[in-house]
């Protein structure tokens, strides 16, 4: 382990500068009154939490909840069966197929998000098949939205899980009298839990957190809490409030992180 | 005693390599059978038709006189304790070992109480609560077992259970194995590669080899009386050698004719000739005797190895006393200990 201790260099920087400072900065500009343009004292104070009072902040924090929950749960349902039918398919096409599901988030998401966009105004490519959406703004266009962009976060780790899954539990199942519903659930369903746990956070995260989609998808009515955030940095100037709610979202993304290594505890369906 | 399990020329290929042609065997109530062979002899194809958890390709199996064709495994009296364990990581050691009976829906206290007897049974009292992957690869083992008998299956398939064990554990399971089938009344398909395995614990050795069966016997018969030339150099060590059946009960072999028991060979028929090594005793070189010299010598414990160069061929002798190496010897043997096989076809 010494011979390698200088090779971890470069990863303390990387973590050091680009995650840990700005992170303390996030936290500094959270709970004190400095601002972008004041110069001189500045006071600790939590006067900042004062934004989740604001009815703005709550729909926006409430719709970040519904649709990313509403992503998540529809991703699953689809997700876990597709996932145990790649897991079991005996073709010589298994890895094409798993490599479809792949190739979309390999390609840039803010194009996805764009093209997306274009499908749904009423006036489209789609027009050529006798179809018209109007969907810019709706929940539909917003879920649509996410689950194609998340969807294969949702998939993999399952996948990953089932494809590991050793085939002698499912036939000592069958052995001891267990049909395929019980084999399913006392056994299929527990081992892969580990596998849902890191799909749905891997789902959920993003799916909270995004500003981009909603900016695109949403036609200015539907605000996220990813989108009061980047205001609050990038238009706005509210640097206390941007910072707050990053915090919070933080904390929020901490104990579901504390979550998944309880039920994975290596780790290993993250990847 | 009555058959349990009938196997009627059963065949399986898969990708068009047979892996069993045509077998047929018959197995009793209370029987402890061994399908005994090397890896890829089929073994292990037939323990999983058995078990209903591959499906043949023609023939039948008939469990207790039913043909099991369409019965999934689960509807099938048959447990199996698996090569690998097979325990569920999911479960502790009571969950594991209480999965067939909860499926079954007995009530909670007649769970818990079979439970314990199981774990009394395989000596893991107190263990109920462990995590299975906190336990050693014998009581994974024992576990393993207990959560097949728990079920009160009418035949238990063992799929190379000790497989995995060193030396010491392996033979006393080998032991334990044996007192619970005599004690249980169960019947066990016990599968392994390992020719003691078979001999110590089973009342009726099958040896398996290429998708055939070569001999199904008792553990004395299959070792004193190999049937073919596979079956002889499988089991235990042996000298098998080119010989010439002039008329009933004379055998010449090495340029002399000895006396033997067997008979009903055609006259002048070429046979192997099998003398297993612990038979042949080394005395002083005899003119009317096969002669040799020692070429080597190997400390094996209770005996010595002791191989002997006869017109180039090698013969390996067990024998207590030390020899040296270049000493001129002769073998002795008397007319029992020479076994008589036909030559295999190939």
């Amino acid at each position: 382990m010494h011979r390698l201790r200088a090779y971890v260099i470069p990863y303390r920087v990387w973590m050091t500068t680009l995650i840990i400072l700005p992170s303390l900065m996030i936290l500094f500009l959270a709970i004190t009154d400095f601002d972008l343009y004041l110069k001189g004292p500045f006071v600790f104070t939590l006067e900042g939490l004062r934004v989740f009072t604001e009815s703005t902040i709550q729909i926006a924090l409430m719709n970040s909840i519904k649709y990313s929950l509403l992503t998540t749960i529809i991703a699953l349902l689809i997700g876990y069966p597709a996932a145990y039918y790649l897991a079991n398919l005996k073709s010589a096409y298994k890895t094409f197929f798993v490599a479809l599901i792949i190739i979309p988030v390999w390609s840039n998401m803010l194009l996805r998000i764009i093209a997306w966009e274009k499908l749904f105004f009423p006036i489209s490519i789609l027009n050529n098949f006798g179809i018209s959406l109007d969907w810019i703004g709706s929940d539909k266009a917003i879920v649509v939205g996410m689950l194609s962009m998340y969807f294969p976060f949702m998939i993999l780790p399952i996948y990953s899980v089932l494809v590991k899954l050793d085939q002698h539990l499912i036939e000592a199942a069958r052995d001891l009298g267990a049909n395929g519903f019980d084999t399913f659930v006392k056994v299929i369903l527990p081992l892969s839990l580990p596998g849902i746990v890191s799909g749905v956070i891997m789902t959920l995260l993003p799916a909270m957190t995004t500003f981009a989609l909603p900016e695109r998808l949403g036609g200015g009515k539907v605000l996220l809490i990813g989108n009061i955030i980047e205001d609050a940095f990038m238009k706005t100037g509210n640097l206390q409030m941007g910072s707050i709610i990053s915090v919070v979202l933080m904390i929020i993304i901490l104990i579901l992180f504390k979550g998944i290594m309880t039920v994975d505890k290596e780790g290993e369906t993250l990847l | 005693m009555s058959d349990i399990l009938k196997i009627d020329h059963v065949t399986k290929s898969f990708d068009d390599k047979v892996v069993l042609n045509n077998i047929s065997l018959t197995i009793k109530h209370n029987e402890f059978v061994t399908l005994l062979g090397p890896s890829g002899c089929g073994k292990t194809t037939l323990l999983r038709l058995i078990g209903g958890f591959e499906t043949l390709d023609q023939g039948h199996i008939y469990f207790e006189d039913e043909d099991v064709l369409n019965i999934p495994p689960n509807k099938r009296k048959v447990n199996t304790v698996f090569q690998h364990y097979a325990l569920f990581p999911h479960l502790n050691v009571f969950d594991n070992i209480a999965f067939g009976l909860k499926l079954k829906k007995q009530p909670k206290e007649e769970i818990n109480k079979a439970v314990m007897n199981m774990l009394m049974l395989v000596k893991l009292e107190g263990y109920e609560w462990r995590n299975v992957d906190t336990l050693s690869g014998g009581q994974k083992q024992r576990v393993a077992i207990a959560r097949a008998l728990v079920n009160q299956p009418n035949l238990l398939l063992l799929d190379e259970p000790l497989g995995a064990l060193d030396l010491k554990l392996r033979q006393d399971m080998q032991y334990e194995l044996k007192e619970m089938q005599r004690r249980l009344g169960i019947t066990f398909i016990f599968v392994t590669h390992d020719q003691e395995e078979a001999l110590t614990m089973s009342d009726r050795v099958v040896v398996m080899n290429e998708g055939l069966i070569q001999q199904v016997g008792s553990p004395q018969d299959i070792y004193n009386e190999p049937i073919n030339q596979f079956s002889a150099s499988f089991i235990g060590e042996s000298n098998i050698i080119d010989g010439v059946m002039v008329t009933d009960y004379e055998v010449v072999f090495e340029g002399i004719s000895h006396p033997c028991v067997d008979h009903g060979f055609e006259n002048n028929e070429k046979v192997d000739v099998v003398i297993r090594p612990e038979d042949i005793v080394l005395i002083k070189p005899d003119q009317q005797m096969i002669q040799g010299v020692v070429t080597d010598i190997i400390f094996k414990g209770v005996h010595y190895e002791i191989c002997v160069m006869v017109n180039d061929k090698e013969y390996v002798i067990h024998s207590t006393r030390a020899k040296h190496i270049g000493d001129k010897v002769s073998l002795k043997f008397g007319p029992n200990d020479i076994h008589i096989m036909r030559k295999s076809d190939a």
